[in-house]
């Protein structure tokens, strides 16, 4: 059998509101062109993000009800705790309220001015955690990264000679720890190679620093290894999670990812003397340390999302799904980063209107042209999230998981097309308000 | 006189079951557990009065808003009927969502505290002090003598002393004070209210000088109840009314939604001011998450909406503070030491009354929440010298004049017998009290070290002898 079905029936159901081109145009306007900024109910197909949108199956929806929600020692955190153990080999989990608290965590006990922290490509939360520290965040992609055609399979890797260079250049003992994201989601959803994790890995012992994941998505990245590095195919995903997390010294995870989870983060760390600082720190801005800012219920929800996020037969329906729409919109010549990530399709806004000059955000044109065509909310990952700094100008279309059907995404494909074939009327924007940090979210903007 | 019943103004819709324990059992999980109640796992919990905050049970009405939460990650519909119950019923202008109590405390002293700065407060809070520590300022206590005196009857302990507060202001210099912490009620004095004339007069001085005023608006409906109970003029106002008056002396606060707000997780930050609600906004989204969901799934958001519409109802309120006067009355008619008046979400034990005989490096109130337990399985927490901690200065142990056991009461959570238990087992101990046993650290943790610290035994090995 060629077709790959959902391994899921669905139980529960969200109407979603049909709106006019012209209503959209005006709630375009009131949102200032930015997308972050319009209601979710004014928004027909909703792929602003991957990130705590994803459907729960009933057995999460059972565990919601089991939610034991006492104060300390609920038995909710002893089964979540047992389940990551086991999922990832950690000793050591504290839970969180999202990713960003672990994030945070993590950078007020590592980083600090003088600082530097390298990454294949930190996401903005986490750029932004870093450099709120007062440390340097440096992004070390491979050179293959930069360029959306090129087929490369593990597009995520680390640059491992840019990372030893790095080193040399401003010492080791100005570099707190060595980050990797998997997926990288600000280079297009790219999965790393076991093969780079490892030699990450080698270079972090040899000059004795440590390595930590950013593993919002290792379920997607372990499935893309099994699927593409020779010598993987055979192998089960647990097998290939448990090997990605040993590699590291700790990890920061956002729940609402991989997580399946409408909220909820990890920290996990091995060194006690930083485990131990890191639960003062989470007692005192998220919560007790067997709640972490959650109530018992998500903790139910996380240890059961953990658990059906390795499940092969859900893996190969989520990876199988967004190549879908990716070989649909490359069938329709539309420019897309090429190959199509684990979570989400990015449009190459720069190849998809050359006319726009990246200091129009030709990103942001697009998102809203999407929108306005066809209802569809994306996000700019381009320089209007990143500013000068950012390598590429993409759209990111990305997929909640377990939400939207075969028609929703052949719809979403038609919006794409559609706009493709006027392009050349998408006019770029100017930014008439910004915030100090993180201006993607609240930034106002107005047509050119 | 005969004592007029309430009954609560619900039926039961869903039970979670519990496991019964033996002595012996408990005996063994207090010894793990390094005698302190919050490491317990709560399986080994029969009645669990450790804290108020987010065990609450939720309506039919919340749980059927759990499932009508719109988890997208911006302009969520759950946002704005939060945002709009805010409003509505605490009257402030812009509203902040937060993933609990503390990222609002975290935000607000980040926001408005520099290094040098003192900020007044009725009386300390573990978290909310610790934050205002790390972000370089002080905590000064304007909380009335009175509050201090577990034994002396007020209409309205936990009021702020004008004098004092006068006096710091014409001291330091309007300058040096960011803001004062009005908390409401008292959590550290044994739940104990402000009332609406206190609020008015300190907000009238605090404006003339410049200063904001921000309300710890955690259990302010519970507060609300007792002036209307108590304050005169304000027997006709609905509990509504009562807290729009209350918050609008305020110039915003920080919520725990766990507590008055009915709900297992969620709490927000409110502010009048443009430029500081846009401050805060930017903030957030580093920490929490972005401003229309502050870290929350949709679903809490919207669960907490709704708790807002019934906390302000007068039959919920009560019944929850009737259920706590049951308790307190109950114990207090067998001679227990307690605090009073009895406040609006919990019975505190006078542990220095209680055990005259152990000296306070002994910790009465840990000894006594350890021994509750061994006793009946009723998990209780220290509100005493291990929940204040240390001078950052000096190293020394804070020992507040109070030392005291919180058995805090979970809203609509247990039932009249269950509070029957409880109080047979602290009046039982308290005819036993000779065989507790004093308690010494065996870890300390530097920050908020009542969370995570360990004890033994400071003779022998149980903390209730046979």
């Amino acid at each position: 059998m060629k077709t790959i079905i959902e391994p899921f029936r669905i139980k529960s159901v969200e109407p979603i509101r049909m709106t006019t081109r012209e209503q959209r145009e005006a709630i375009l306007q009131k949102a200032g062109f930015n997308l972050f900024q319009v209601h979710a109910d004014d928004v027909l197909i909703d792929l602003l993000t991957d990130s705590g949108t994803g459907a729960m199956s009933s057995e999460q929806w059972a565990g919601i009800m089991r939610g034991d929600e006492s104060y300390a020692g609920a038995i909710s955190f002893y089964r979540f705790q047992e389940r990551i153990q086991e999922l990832t080999g950690f000793e050591h989990i504290l839970p969180t309220h999202q990713g960003r608290a672990s994030e945070r965590i993590l950078f007020e006990l590592t980083g600090g001015p003088g600082k530097v922290i390298p990454n294949n490509a930190h996401f903005d939360t986490t750029r932004a955690n870093a450099e709120h520290s007062g440390a340097v965040a440096v992004d070390l992609p491979i050179a293959e990264a930069s360029d959306p055609a090129c087929r490369h399979p593990f597009k995520g890797n680390m640059n491992v000679a840019a990372l030893e260079r790095l080193i040399a250049d401003v010492g080791r003992e100005r570099i707190p720890l060595v980050m990797v994201t998997v997926t990288n989601n600000s280079g297009g959803g790219q999965p790393v190679s076991l093969e780079n994790l490892r030699a990450v890995r080698s270079v972090c012992d040899r000059h004795r620093l440590p390595f930590f994941l950013d593993a919002c998505r290792f379920a997607e990245n372990a499935y893309l290894i099994k699927r593409r590095e020779p010598g993987q195919a055979g192998r089960p995903v647990r097998e290939i999670v448990r090997e990605i997390f040993s590699l590291a010294d700790g990890a920061t995870i956002s729940a609402k990812k991989d997580g399946l989870s409408n909220n909820g983060g990890l920290l996990l760390l091995r060194d006690e003397a930083l485990l131990y600082r890191a639960s003062n720190l989470l007692i005192l801005t998220e919560g007790f340390v067997t709640y972490g800012g959650l109530a018992g219920r998500d903790l139910e929800a996380m240890a059961r999302g953990f658990e059906e996020v390795v499940e092969e037969d859900y893996l190969s329906y989520r990876i199988r799904s967004v190549e879908y729409v990716g070989e649909r919109l490359g069938a329709a010549g539309i420019p897309i980063m090429q190959p199509p990530g684990g979570h989400a399709i990015y449009l190459d806004a720069a190849a998809l209107c050359p006319h726009i000059p990246r200091e129009q955000f030709p990103g942001q044109a697009v998102a809203c042209g999407l929108y306005r065509l066809g209802g569809v909310r994306t996000v700019e990952i381009g320089s209007v999230m990143f500013g000068q700094g950012a390598a590429l100008e993409l759209v990111r279309l990305a997929m909640p998981r377990r939400v939207y059907t075969q028609s929703h995404m052949d719809y979403v494909v038609e919006v794409c097309a559609s706009l493709y074939d006027r392009r050349d009327e998408l006019r770029g924007l100017r930014i008439v308000h910004e915030p100090p940090a993180l201006r993607h979210f609240t930034a106002r903007f107005e047509e050119i | 006189m005969q004592r007029r019943s309430w009954a609560e103004p619900f039926k039961i819709k869903v039970v979670e079951h519990l496991r019964m324990t033996t002595r012996a059992e408990r005996e063994r999980a207090v010894a793990q557990a390094g005698y302190n109640t919050f490491l317990l796992r709560s399986e080994d919990v029969y009645i669990d009065l450790l804290t108020d905050s987010g065990t609450s049970a939720m309506s039919d009405r919340q749980w059927a808003g759990m499932m009508l939460g719109d988890e997208a990650y911006a302009g969520s519909a759950n946002f704005y009927h939060l945002e709009s119950a805010v409003r509505e019923y605490y009257g402030y202008k812009h509203v902040i969502p937060t993933h609990q109590g503390r990222g609002a405390e975290h935000i607000l002293s980040r926001l408005c505290i520099k290094a040098g700065d003192l900020v007044p407060g009725n009386m300390y809070f573990t978290t909310t002090r610790t934050h205002q520590e790390l972000a370089g300022g002080q905590f000064v206590d304007v909380i009335a003598d009175v509050a201090h005196d577990p034994g002396a009857l007020h209409a309205f302990k936990g009021n702020v002393d004008l004098e004092k507060l006068a006096r710091l202001i014409e001291q330091a210099g309007p300058s040096r004070i960011p803001y004062i912490s009005l908390h409401a009620t008292v959590n550290m004095a044994g739940g104990q209210p402000i009332s609406m004339a206190n609020a008015r007069d300190v907000s009238v001085l605090c404006r003339r000088h410049g200063i904001k005023v921000f309300l710890d608006a955690t259990r302010a409906v519970e507060n609300c109840y007792f002036i209307k109970q108590r304050e005169p003029g304000y027997a006709d106002t609905t509990l509504g009314e009562i807290l729009r008056e209350l918050c609008s002396y305020t110039d915003g606060c920080t919520m725990s939604g766990k507590k008055d707000c009915l709900v297992n997780i969620g709490g927000f930050l409110a502010l009048n001011d443009d430029d500081l609600a846009e401050a805060a906004r930017n903030m957030v989204v580093i920490f929490e998450g972005l401003h229309t969901y502050g870290g929350l799934a949709g679903r809490d958001m919207e669960a907490m909406a709704i708790g807002i519409r019934e906390s302000v109802q007068y039959e919920h309120m009560h019944a929850r503070v009737g259920q706590v006067q049951y308790l307190g009355e109950m114990i207090e008619r067998e001679g227990v030491p307690i605090v009073r008046p009895i406040g609006g979400h919990g019975i505190f034990l006078d542990a220095l009354a209680f055990l005259p005989h152990m000296p306070r490096d002994q910790y009465p109130a840990q000894a006594l929440a350890a021994a509750l337990y061994v006793d009946s399985g009723v998990r209780a927490m220290e509100r005493g010298a291990v929940s204040a901690g240390r001078d950052p200065v000096t190293g020394e142990n804070h020992f507040p004049k109070l030392e005291l056991v919180r058995l805090t009461i979970p809203r609509r959570v247990y039932t009249q017998a269950h509070m029957d238990v409880t109080a047979e087992s602290v009046v039982g101990l308290h005819r036993r009290r000779d065989r507790i046993v004093g308690l010494k650290f065996t870890y300390e943790p530097k920050h908020l070290r009542f969370f995570q610290a360990r004890f033994e035994p400071f003779e022998g090995s149980k903390v209730l002898r046979d």
